[in-house]
């Protein structure tokens, strides 16, 4: 058994039918609108079977207990669209438009930035094609893992960019006006009964409602040509970056658009900081980008100006799964979900709440054993938060 | 009854009411109406963000108006630059190919750009802003008002323009690679004068064989940009081409003759060589910046000669010209290149006329805005002098009735 | 020929053969007639008379009341405007290369590279300045001497008015660095001098001493004179002469204020100053200012632009300041300087007195020049009209007693303005075939346009006519 190597022992204990988690704490986020107190929820094969009073009495019985006592457990964050830091495999440079390029086929499982996502209560992210491409291709969701990282889902969302950083003076479009052609005709074109190669097959998906498009911009004209595309070609786009949302906001209500913003910084401009406070009022969605570390200030920041905690919490994994086609996989702890979810000491919205424990699909990939209690005793669970 | 309220504590309300409600009267204010005479003692009255009155002191007030007292001031129009120079460069400049008829110039315009703030600041109401002068046919130019309570509704008139270009802007720096291919992606044309007057002439020349090749065919629709093209050849889009030097005003009228297409000349500062030619051909000529023309001052790049005779040598010759900034990086506000074109010799009237009325008949937008007549859109200025005096300032700026904040 | 190719050098040599035959005209007494007559010193005379005798002012009064001596050339100026030239406090014009590479130079004087063919002087008196003060460039530490002169003259000596006037200094860092690396440059050229002073002064003392203890002979002198070099610097730092010292913007005020303890020092101010009115008021002296009068600002949180005239900002504090006038662009035109002023709500007369007595007084020349005051130079100019309108022209300019330049025989306005018949008849050249047709209308317009400058005037503001007539404009 010597011969054994410890990654085919790992492997070998992955193929193992696992035995249930009955995970138990004081405070259990299913998600930012149901709040369990002295919550449990019972995770099977990686995902969450039973949630609060719904987990059967035997199965309980059965399962080994994760007691996090006092502690908070929330969804695992969902990171928005990023390179992971691969930037140079994830932009295409010599050509400009390259819808059917997937980002699925450029992860590396062990990728380090990957792996650093857990240590900020991070447990997805959206692997997602550069900006610096007007078509960059379709994202992925990806996770980490214990032993290395997967893609949870291919071919997620088209990546688009109207960004000044698409705009490349080395090859076509060098301007704008030339980006937002070369997008508006290869949807007119995609729209036309005239078949095409799959690169305008990316783009019928779309038209076809059967996949979510993101597209980033960041000034009020960018904002503006990405909603005339949208509105034009009828699909409910989700705007990265979009420094001047708040100039857009009507419009954005209108076409029921969601956003990805900037990290905010706590020497920003008073109106950027306030902003996600007046998207929660006004009612568009919207998530934080950046890496782990300043997504979640952004979201501490953005509850200092203003929003409330449950808006905050979604920016961090709800809201981001949602607006891309994963809300039923990550970003909750309901029935089905992935069993991805962190331990805190606290609210992950004060900033002295500290991370205990990670888990993905299940499985311990950040910090220690909360404790190892005997099978649990019964406990009662509210519903709390609602709309 | 009215209530009368002094300039001051006016604008103030009109800036916190949503402007367009109600009626204003303007009182005992100089008048320049733009294409009438002026109007010494004069009333103007607007509501719901259009003018509902000009006249004298005895153009009746209606019931319930806020009267403002402009004792000193003088009102004009609000001022139109056939010629502006707004948004970032690179965004500007398609440098994917030479000739891209089909591009919007809107596509790369931020209603948000600072340019937009210091136009209407003194007095600019209305712009066409065109691609920049990288390309030989760069694409399609658009009429903005500066100032829209929605940015969509700053659209004054979209494909308002084709801009053509000719000189040695379109050329400039461009260069094969050392070992390149003519299809590599670094490689730029046109690189000389030759090229790009030939990159021009072939496009039409594509364009008219389209044109004439569709004709009862059904087929594949033609190109978008063969289209801007044959409309400009069909008479339905203007073109407006930038020829700076004499050799470029003569290149661009030849073009034009030769493809018979009609052309306005963009920022012609040699006009005053050809003043003959530029009339027969019936050519509007925007002079771009005549403060450009001092005494020792020279002008743009392809600038040989610039003169201050030259806006009045056009006027008395019965050439239509605007007076313009947007070609020339020095120029200064448009009143004051206004203001300049006074000092070289033109009427006073001629010269308000060249930025306001004149610009709106260029344009094709002279039923909504580029003078003060009633039903026209309320874009006007209260200048605190005489807006040729260099020491005028505006002291309020409105558009469509909205009296915009002005930088002081 | 083609125009476009007129050489610049063949023009220049009209001009100044042009100028070199006006002094011919000049007499021993002069008297200008006109109908408007602003001194700047006293109240403005109505239908007034200036009399020049020797190239200085003897009497400014009524026509009624001033009897005009019969061997006097007179100037009838009916219908226009006579006021003294301008005064310029500060100016690079005339000299080519005004910043020295070497930015230590305190030896440098302007007085060798001024060029009294320089297109500067000619457009100066287009624009009725009658005295400059020339100085090294803003891009320098210790630049050298600069002098006053009048844009009239054949060599430096003809155009003198005052020679070394004072130190160039500046805070703006021309030589690389940031703005510390400037400060603590210019403290240590400074802090070398006096070291350089010290040294010498303890240098002759011990030779005083040894000469006195008997150990030099009593008959040997102390020969060392301070090193030519340093002469300028010396000077400074001994307060014998004035230091001019350019402050960039607000960040430098402070800067200046500490320099200003221990130099005699006449701040030129640069743009951005709003933040430091306080502190320029502290100095309790006069300023110049750059030509670039108004900037605009950013506020930060709002994000929107705010416009400042640094001449409102500093007469809202109670600080007097001469302005100054650019060497191309419209800040070169004075009319265009005093309209800024008038229109951020200076005062006109305070506006006009900021580009004649106040910097007459700052170059210690206000019993000179500055005013049409008794006893003053004979230097007046003859405008079209309002001094602040941009329709007025300068029509002659008088520098002591000589008539200098008459706008009607300015070549170089003749060449802008007239349109030249042989051009205009290019209009039936080369082209011919093409606008055939239309060879009619096309003779209206190849009509040579008459072109007379006097016709340029202005005037005509108001009295507006239907500007839409006859003009098809599409």
């Amino acid at each position: 058994m010597r011969a054994l190597l410890p990654s085919t022992l790992l492997a070998l204990a992955a193929t193992l039918p696992a035995q249930d988690l009955l995970v138990r704490a004081k405070t259990v986020v299913v998600a930012p609108d149901t709040v369990l107190t002295d919550g449990r929820f019972l995770v099977r094969d990686g995902k969450v079977a039973y949630v609060g009073s719904d987990v059967p009495a035997d199965a309980a019985a059965k399962a080994t207990v994760v007691d996090c006592g006092d502690a908070v457990v929330v969804p695992g964050f969902v990171l928005a669209p990023t390179t992971l830091g691969r930037d140079g495999d994830l932009a295409e440079g010599a050509l400009p438009f390259t819808p059917d390029l997937r980002a699925a086929e450029a992860f590396d499982p062990w990728q380090d930035e990957l792996a650093k996502l857990p240590r900020a209560g991070f447990t997805a992210a959206v692997l997602a094609p550069s900006p610096r491409n007007l078509a960059g291709g379709l994202g992925a969701l990806v996770k980490p893992g214990a032993t290395g990282g997967r893609v949870a889902t291919a071919d997620l969302h088209l990546a688009l960019s109207l960004t000044a950083a698409a705009r490349n003076p080395e090859r076509p479009p060098t301007s704008l006006m030339g980006g937002v052609d070369l997008l508006r005709s290869a949807f007119a074109q995609a729209k036309s009964a005239a078949a095409a190669g799959p690169d305008v097959a990316v783009l019928r998906d779309v038209l076809q409602g059967g996949r979510k498009v993101a597209i980033a911009a960041d000034t009020l004209v960018e904002l503006q040509a990405a909603l005339d595309l949208a509105r034009d070609f009828g699909f409910e786009p989700v705007l990265v970056g979009a420094r001047d949302a708040d100039k857009a906001l009507p419009r954005l209500v209108a076409q029921r658009a969601a956003v990805v913003l900037a990290p905010l910084a706590p020497e920003m401009r008073r109106a950027q900081l306030e902003l996600p406070a007046r998207f929660a009022e006004a009612g568009v969605p919207f998530c934080f980008s950046g890496n782990p570390e300043q997504t979640r200030l952004s979201a501490v920041l953005a509850v200092r100006h203003g929003l409330d905690r449950q808006t905050a919490w979604a920016a961090l994994g709800r809201a981001t799964a949602t607006m891309f086609g994963a809300a039923g996989q990550v970003g909750a702890l309901r029935q089905g979900c992935a069993a991805d979810f962190a331990v805190w000491s606290g609210d992950p919205l004060d900033l002295g709440s500290s991370l205990r424990a990670v888990y993905v699909d299940g499985a311990r990939v950040h910090g220690g054993q909360p404790s190892a209690a005997a099978p649990a005793a019964s406990s009662s669970s509210t519903a709390a938060g609602g709309r | 009854m009215h209530r009368s309220l002094p300039l001051a504590a006016a604008l103030a309300l009109a800036a916190l009411l949503p402007a367009q409600d109600g009626v204003t009267a303007y009182r005992n204010a100089r008048i320049l109406p733009g294409g009438a005479p002026a109007i010494a003692n004069g009333t103007l009255v607007v509501g719901g963000g259009k003018v509902l009155a000009v006249g004298g002191a005895d153009t009746p007030v209606p019931d319930g108006a806020t009267v403002v007292d402009c004792a000193g001031k003088t009102i004009t129009p609000g001022l139109i630059d056939a010629s502006f120079r707004a948004g970032n460069t690179p965004d500007m400049n398609e440098n994917g190919a030479e000739v891209t008829p089909h591009l919007r110039v809107l596509d790369s315009l931020d209603p948000d750009d600072p340019s937009f703030v210091r136009a209407r600041s003194a007095g600019v109401t209305t712009v066409h802003v065109m691609p920049g002068s990288r390309s030989v046919i760069g694409g399609l130019g658009v009429v903005l008002k500066t100032h829209a309570a929605d940015p969509q509704a700053m659209v004054v008139k979209n494909d308002a323009s084709l801009r053509i270009v000719m000189g040695s802007e379109p050329s400039m720096g461009n260069r094969a690679i050392r070992g390149g291919s003519v299809d590599s992606i670094y490689y730029r044309r046109p690189t000389t004068r030759m090229g790009v007057v030939w990159a021009a002439r072939k496009a039409f020349f594509d364009a008219k064989e389209a044109m004439e090749q569709s004709v009862g065919a059904p087929g594949a629709p033609p190109s978008p940009g063969m289209e801007v093209l044959a409309r400009v050849l069909r008479g339905q889009l203007t073109a407006v081409t930038t020829a700076r030097s004499e050799q470029d005003l003569r290149t661009a009228l030849r073009l034009a003759t030769e493809f018979g297409y009609r052309t306005v000349i963009d920022d012609a500062q040699d006009a005053h060589m050809l003043v003959g030619e530029l009339k027969a051909a019936g050519t509007t000529v925007m002079l771009g910046a005549p403060s450009a023309t001092a005494v020792a001052g020279s002008a743009a790049s392809d600038g040989a000669d610039p003169r201050s005779a030259t806006v009045r040598l056009l006027a008395d010759a019965g050439v239509p010209f605007v007076i313009t900034t947007g070609s020339n990086l020095a120029a200064l506000d448009l009143v004051r290149e206004a203001m300049f074109a006074a000092r070289n010799g033109l009427d006073a009237a001629r010269a308000l006329d060249a930025v306001t009325i004149a610009p709106a008949k260029l344009l094709g937008i002279d039923q909504r805005t580029g003078s003060l007549q009633k039903g026209k859109d309320a874009d006007f200025v209260i200048w605190s002098t005489d807006p040729l005096d260099p020491a005028a300032a505006a002291a309020s700026v409105h558009i469509d009735g909205i009296a915009v904040q002005v930088i002081r | 020929m083609n125009s476009m190719s007129l050489p610049a050098s063949l023009l220049r040599c009209a001009v100044a053969a042009a100028l070199a035959a006006l002094p011919a005209v000049a007499q021993d007494l002069l008297a200008v007639k006109a109908s408007r007559i602003v001194p700047v010193s006293g109240p403005v005379v109505d239908d007034g008379v200036v009399l020049i005798q020797n190239g200085r002012i003897t009497k400014v009064g009524k026509q009624s009341e001033v009897e005009i001596p019969w061997a006097a050339k007179v100037i009838d100026a009916t219908g226009k405007t006579v006021m003294p030239t301008w005064v310029v406090a500060h100016s690079q014009g005339g000299v080519r290369n005004f910043n020295e590479n070497m930015q230590n130079v305190p030896w440098l004087t302007v007085a060798d590279a001024i060029d009294p063919a320089a297109v500067y002087f000619e457009d100066c008196l287009r624009n009725g300045v009658g005295a400059v003060h020339v100085m090294p460039g803003n891009q320098t530490l210790l630049a050298g001497q600069g002098m006053v002169v009048r844009p009239f003259g054949r060599t430096v000596e003809d155009m003198t008015i005052a020679a070394n006037t004072g130190m160039k200094m500046s805070l703006a860092s021309g030589g690389g660095g940031g703005r510390l690396q400037q400060i603590r440059r210019l403290r240590r050229a400074i802090t070398d001098v006096r070291e350089y002073l010290a040294d010498f002064d303890r240098r002759k003392g011990e030779f005083e001493k040894e000469q006195a203890a008997g150990a030099i002979p009593a008959d040997k002198k102390w020969t060392e004179e301070i090193d030519r070099t340093k002469k300028g610097a010396v000077d400074l730092v001994q307060k014998k002469a004035k230091g001019w010292l350019y402050v960039p913007s607000f960040a430098e005020m402070d800067e200046a204020l500490r320099l200003a303890q221990d130099l005699d020092l006449q701040i030129v101010l640069g743009s951005n100053i709003d933040e430091a009115v306080g502190l320029v008021k502290k100095l309790g002296k006069p300023v110049v200012l750059d030509d670039a009068i108004e900037y605009f600002e950013t506020d930060e949180e709002t994000q929107k632009e705010k416009r400042f005239c640094t001449a409102k900002l500093l007469a809202d504090a109670g600080v007097p300041f001469a302005l100054t006038l650019g060497l191309g662009g419209p800040t070169s035109y004075p009319w265009w300087q005093l309209g800024a002023c008038v229109r951020n709500g200076i005062a006109r007369d305070k506006a006009i007195e900021a580009l004649t007595m106040v910097p007459a007084q700052l170059l210690g020349l206000g019993d000179q020049i500055g005013s049409l005051g008794e006893g003053k130079l004979g230097n007046l100019q003859i405008l079209t009209g309002d001094p602040l309108q941009a329709t007025t022209w300068v029509e002659t300019v008088v520098l002591e007693g000589q008539v200098v330049y008459e706008r009607s025989k300015d070549p170089r306005l003749q060449y802008l303005f007239e349109a030249e018949k042989a051009k205009a008849s290019k209009a039936a050249g080369p082209e011919r075939k093409e606008t055939e047709k239309k060879e009619s209308d096309k003779k209206d317009g190849a009509e040579p346009a008459k072109a007379e400058p006097a016709k340029a005037e202005g005037g005509k503001q108001d009295a507006p006519k239907s500007g839409g007539d006859g003009r098809e404009v599409r």
